[in-house]
């Protein structure tokens, strides 16, 4: 069955990009607002070439890297601990949860007054934007270990150290990590976005450069571009979580 | 002990607003950056009584109920036709995969090429970032439905739109709530940044221009509308979630 699967999958596909394709050759579409898949390959192999692509991608690569290992430094060590301990729980659920109901990226404006236009903003945003599901659901995943192991554990005369060790943390481990790739889409639609707003350099700053010159080709290279990263880097944690859950059955 | 977590919670909220206030009091803190809530409540209050924060909510809800709407309707039909067809689904499945991972909100620029700057963007976008979320969870929750309730269904001699109505709705509305409720936050999303880029009114572009200002207090004052619209909308839908939900331990 799954070869009909992706037969229809790559068939529409397919469909999709060439119509695409040909309709502005046959004048239904206008080029300048729809461009074209040959013009976005073309496009694609141009920006390649040119000398602050890379200087782009690598200050938008490092903003992720630096702002998400640090939601993942913070949030899976804070919301393990607010998953054990009920009282610091009930102190802090009800902001962290107006934080998760917020749209973060409204926050934009104000973390630029606080941190400039530099990475430093950027890093906020990609860290504010992924801290939140990571933190949550560290939390879920401590509180949904089957309570019998961590009597069981102690009936063995287990230290509380070891029951946190070596039952907590590993059962909880399949949800931090689904925290981990719900954090991630958050991260890089962050980083685009604070980009997008105000900044130097980036692949958001060359997005909206490119916008704000009717380069549509361009601007979806480079859209496409993220996108892909945000997909490959999604499908790698998911294929983690998939080993992770079956590990543990 | 039920009610512990409810007073713990809003004792908290208090405990961050009596902080703030004194460190700014105190000036350990320069309220150039961080306000005050006492001067947040005087900005809100004062944008409430000029109709300033009335009109901005009017522009962004109106926006955010058109865009969450067509997501509503145009969500449901296709995940339930995707659940109904599978080739319908295998067709979907991969525009659906990228929506869901693309950052859509870097095609604004190209938004703003089509539909011009302003509330059609802005609904354009709020529309694109919610319908995979209700797309998926509505076709998720098609195909959980027990296949021996169908069966059973069935084999006494239940129609087509029986079985519709009395057997895959009721089981796949909790799912489907769920994937409204996760909907709404995607949406105001698309609203409130939508309009920081790009919009003349609303409670994203008061933002985007008190911060242009440096007005921190004002800034602040709007965000705070944002985050009890999202509180709200959220909570609002989980009740209804609950309600739907509750037959199943019955």
């Amino acid at each position: 069955m799954l070869n009909y699967r992706m037969f229809v999958s790559i068939l529409t596909m397919m469909a999709f990009l060439g119509a695409w394709e040909l309709a502005p050759r046959i004048g239904v579409l206008d080029v300048t607002y729809t461009s074209q898949p040959s013009r976005v390959v073309a496009a694609g192999l141009e920006i390649i070439r040119t000398a602050g692509f890379l200087r782009d991608v690598s200050v938008s690569l490092s903003e992720f890297t630096i702002g998400f290992a640090l939601a993942i430094a913070i949030g899976v060590p804070l919301g393990l601990l607010l998953g054990r301990f009920p009282l610091l729980r009930y102190l802090l659920d009800p902001p962290i949860m107006a934080i998760y109901a917020t749209p973060h990226l409204a926050l934009l404006p104000i973390i630029v007054v606080w941190l400039g236009i530099g990475m430093q903003s950027k890093i906020a945003v990609v860290f504010v934007g992924g801290v939140v599901p990571i933190l949550v659901n560290a939390m879920a995943g401590v509180r949904g270990v089957e309570h019998s192991w961590i009597v069981a554990a102690r009936s063995f005369c287990a230290r509380e150290r070891d029951v946190f060790a070596r039952v907590i943390l590993p059962a909880s481990l399949p949800s931090v990590i689904l925290g981990i790739r719900l954090g991630l889409s958050r991260a890089v639609l962050g980083v685009v976005v604070a980009e997008m707003y105000q900044s130097q350099a980036g692949m958001g700053n060359e997005i909206m450069r490119y916008g704000s010159e009717f380069r549509t080709d361009y601007l979806l290279f480079d859209v496409l571009l993220v996108s892909l990263f945000g997909l490959t880097a999604t499908s790698v944690v998911r294929r983690l979580e998939e080993k992770l859950w079956t590990a543990g059955e | 002990m039920k009610g512990a977590p409810v007073v713990l919670g809003i004792a908290s909220f208090a405990v961050i607003l009596v902080i703030w206030e004194t460190v700014v009091r105190l000036s350990w803190v320069n309220p150039f950056f961080v306000s005050q809530p006492s001067a947040i409540a005087a900005s809100l209050s004062r944008a409430a009584r000029s109709g300033e924060l009335g009109h901005n909510f009017a522009v962004s809800f109106r926006e955010f109920v058109i865009g969450y709407g067509l997501s509503v309707v145009v969500g449901i039909l296709a995940g339930a036709f995707a659940a109904r067809f599978r080739t319908v689904e295998y067709a979907l499945d991969p525009f659906l995969w990228f929506l869901y991972s693309a950052p859509l909100i870097a095609f604004y620029p190209i938004f703003v090429l089509w539909f011009g700057l302003g509330v059609p963007t802005v609904i354009a976008m709020s529309f694109l970032l919610s319908v995979t979320q209700i797309a998926t969870s509505t076709l998720k929750g098609i195909q959980s439905v027990n296949p021996g309730l169908l069966r059973a269904a069935r084999s006494f001699g239940a129609t087509e739109r029986d079985l519709l109505w009395k057997v895959i709705l009721p089981a796949s509305v909790p799912m489907m709530i769920a994937g409204l409720r996760l909907g709404i936050g995607r949406a105001l999303m698309g609203v409130v940044v939508g309009e920081l880029f790009g919009a003349t009114a609303g409670l994203g572009y008061s933002i985007s221009y008190y911060g242009a200002l440096l007005k921190t207090t004002d800034m602040i004052a709007s965000l705070v509308v944002i985050v009890v619209l999202g509180v709200l909308c959220t909570e609002g839908l989980s009740a209804v979630e609950n309600r739907f939900d509750s037959w199943r331990t019955l």
